[in-house]
């Protein structure tokens, strides 16, 4: 097996720039992961906590997250596909931008709606009492409160976000999927290792990321404890 | 009980007559291999079903994939029969030149198969091409009739074919090296539909196809004037566990079917499949009935 | 290349042999892949449960593995164990793993301190007790683990067509070839339906394997 490791240090020697190398497939990744959540971030939040403050759509939204997390993955990007280039976009990065679009609204739309929902009554009720407007009740209670799981969300989102990004290499786009891919098509069994790798330290890394995020955006009193909570809310990373 | 008493007593006057070659009940299963596109598969249902009708069991492992994953496959046993393309056969298989000759790649396809176990049997007068093509409009546009006429357009040319491409001497190297062509590739599928939505799509100017396989009138196919692709026949592929097996009946009946494929024919059940949307098995049975 | 509905129902109905075909084979890649996910997780989340220096080493493993996108772990075995149900299963119990492993874990977690200090007042030798109290206690988390790892399996298995296995995902990978719309939806519909029943079954096993929980009104 020492050919092996030996072959795929001399991949990514080889791949450190360039066309196709990997700085610029790393990029692509991180480019169409990161516009992905936040444009779905942007679009599910808001709808999300209005909704949860107002105490409605929770079982729509556990429903929505069940059939979400239900589609394979590369069902999505498959189906992605006829509908681009239905619409004139084509192929490559508008199915892949779409599929991932798809995948990321449910983790964050739910979290947010359950998380916003689930802040104690008592507190809502009390601030009302005081005179706050239900926006600022909203922003000045709830969402400090739900912040925890609204990120769990986000997170998880990303995750699988970056994770499935691979599979967009099946249908004309780049990425560090464009390794597993193309070496598979090849046999090229150190590129395929190489770029699954490298995806798997993407999503670590962004995991890393998130962890830190919350960090810097969970008052301290509100972090959670050090026994995990079981996983209903882990992420279908695939 | 009893009728595995007779199952027995029939094994025994099997074995005891049958010298070497098994009967067709207990010898091995037979597995024929595509490569992942439509055409490999109509044949290998062709191939499958007229094994079937002589009696044999066997399945179809259908579209595995590019000949890097299918070589090996057959080679170890995996699976026993593939519909071969006679030149790429040599050239991707072996790293070997074809002369351009389809008898003269298939005899030393026989000879590099030897040493692997595996037999090479008769061509089919039909054969399937690697082609290049272009828009009518971008054609039009530049005069272009053949892959030589590229060389007028006088800049980088979008590039489209499978992601293979890339390793193979007739493939982006050809192009680059025998037509001294300028090309910016992007990886797509094997003449498949990611190739013909960019080449519509106008995301690339030059795709590849297989010649059988291109339906649209607006698409040109390129003719080849150096010559680039060699004699692409269709032949029959078999990992010798099977004639080991059952003997020269194998070899038998699928040269029978196999010199009966033309390239009308190929070109016909493609358009069935990949326009009429029908499946590979009906397409087969179809052309089983009308040549058998 | 693409006329006509957007699902030809007629080719649903001449093809009812191979749709019943493909659940047949992703319902036993699935089967197979949580069954064995459980074996191998089962003693290992017991081991994390009682030390807990553990569970950090073994969560890490599971984790990566969990990690490493599907695609590329099947593409990366076939050299080594060719196009077979081996390929396909080792992917699949890997992703299960994480899953199991920490939901059984923080399912044993979870029991209540109190109810093993009763038990082991009343006599519970160890074993009974965990067998009698804690697993039982455990049950509907640990279910809730099957039960994801189930679905996400289930999803999985269709990117096992890209290795000649795939369930359902064949058709979504012959539509993909073929740019045929219905094979497509076809596929990634009965995913999700199949998917979907072993999640109702899955709810009806946790209420049968814990008749205690049902009386407590939510």
């Amino acid at each position: 097996m020492s050919g092996f490791w030996a072959d795929a240090w001399t991949f990514v020697l080889d791949n450190l720039s360039g066309d196709g190398g990997i700085p610029e497939l790393l990029v692509d990744h991180i480019r169409i992961s990161a516009f992905t959540v936040v444009l779905a971030s942007s679009i599910a939040l808001p709808g999300a906590m209005w909704l949860g403050h107002r105490g409605r759509g929770l079982a729509a939204a556990v429903a929505v997250v069940n059939i979400g997390r239900a589609i394979p993955s590369f069902a999505i990007v498959a189906l992605a596909l006829p509908v681009t280039i239905a619409i004139g976009l084509g192929l490559g990065f508008w199915p892949t931008f779409l599929a991932l679009f798809a995948l990321a609204l449910p983790p964050i739309f739910v979290n947010t709606v359950t998380g916003v929902s689930e802040v104690d009554d008592s507190l809502v009720e009390s601030a009302r009492g005081m005179g706050l407007t239900e926006s600022q009740i909203l922003r000045t209670i709830e969402l400090p409160i739900a912040m925890p799981v609204i990120l769990s969300g986000v997170r998880l989102s990303a995750v699988q976000v970056v994770a499935t990004a691979t599979l967009g290499a099946l249908v004309g786009w780049g990425g560090l999927g464009r390794y597993v891919v193309d070496g598979f098509a090849t046999q090229n069994n150190p590129k395929v290792f190489i770029g699954g790798l490298l995806v798997a330290l993407l999503a670590i890394t962004t995991e890393i990321f998130f962890s830190f995020l919350e960090r810097v955006l969970i008052p301290k009193g509100l972090r959670k404890g050090k026994k995990g909570e079981p996983s209903h809310e882990r992420a279908e990373a695939h | 009980m009893k009728l595995f008493a007779s199952l027995a007593a029939l094994a025994l006057v099997a074995v005891a007559c049958g010298g070497g070659t098994e009967t067709k009940e207990d010898g091995p299963t037979i597995v024929v291999g595509s490569f992942g596109f439509g055409e490999s598969e109509i044949i290998g249902e062709i191939y499958r079903q007229a094994l079937e009708a002589e009696g044999y069991t066997v399945e179809h492992n259908v579209q595995i994939g590019p000949r890097e994953i299918v070589k090996p496959a057959l080679e170890s046993g995996e699976i026993h029969i593939v519909p071969e393309y006679v030149g790429s056969a040599l050239e991707v298989g072996f790293g070997v030149t074809p002369s351009g000759d389809g008898e003269a790649s298939r005899d030393q396809l026989e000879e590099l198969y030897e040493p692997l176990g595996v037999s090479v049997f008769g061509l089919a007068p039909g054969e399937d091409k690697n082609t290049y093509i272009v828009m009518k409009a971008f054609a039009d546009q530049y005069d272009l009739e053949s892959i030589s006429d590229l060389a007028g357009v006088g800049r980088t040319i979008e590039f489209g074919g499978p992601p293979e491409c890339t390793e193979r001497p007739r493939c982006l190297a050809g192009l680059q090296g025998t037509y001294g062509l300028d090309l910016n590739f992007t990886a797509l599928d094997a003449g498949g539909p990611l190739t013909m939505a960019a080449l519509t799509g106008g995301e690339i100017e030059l795709g590849l196809a297989f010649s059988t396989f291109v339906f649209n009138p607006d698409v040109v196919l390129l003719v080849d004037d150096l010559l680039l692709q060699p004699d692409e026949n269709i032949v029959p592929v078999v990992n010798n566990v099977i004639i080991d097996a059952y003997g020269s009946d194998i070899e038998k009946i699928l040269n029978a079917v196999n010199s009966k494929l033309t390239t009308a024919d190929l070109a016909a059940m493609n358009k069935r499949f990949g326009v009429d949307k029908e499946d590979a098995a009906d397409i087969a049975a179809d052309w089983l009935a009308d040549n058998g | 290349m693409n006329e006509g509905p957007l699902v030809r129902w007629d080719w649903v109905w001449s093809h009812l042999d191979d749709i019943w075909e493909l659940t047949v084979q992703h319902v036993v890649l699935t089967v197979i892949a949580v069954s064995l996910g459980l074996v191998i997780a089962g003693p290992l989340a017991y081991y994390g449960y009682r030390h807990y220096a553990a569970r950090g080493p073994i969560t890490w493993v599971a984790g990566v593995l969990y990690t490493i996108p599907s695609l590329a772990l099947f593409a990366f075995l076939v050299p080594f164990t060719g196009l077979s149900i081996l390929t396909a299963e080792i992917g699949l119990v890997g992703y299960t793993l994480l899953i199991l492993f920490r939901n059984i874990v923080a399912g044993l977690d979870a029991v209540p301190d109190g109810v093993i200090e009763a038990a082991t007042g009343m006599g519970y030798t160890d074993r009974r007790r965990f067998w009698e109290v804690e697993l039982p206690l455990a049950m509907p988390v640990i279910i809730a683990g099957i039960r994801i790892a189930t679905v996400t399996t289930v999803g999985l298995v269709t990117v096992t067509s890209l290795i000649s296995y795939g369930g359902y995902g064949k058709f979504i990978l012959q539509g993909l070839n073929r740019f045929f719309n219905t094979q497509i939806i076809i596929g990634a519909v009965l995913s999700v339906l199949l998917a979907t029943v072993a999640d109702v079954l899955l709810i009806r096993l946790e209420r049968r394997v814990t008749p205690w929980a049902q009386r407590r009104s939510e």
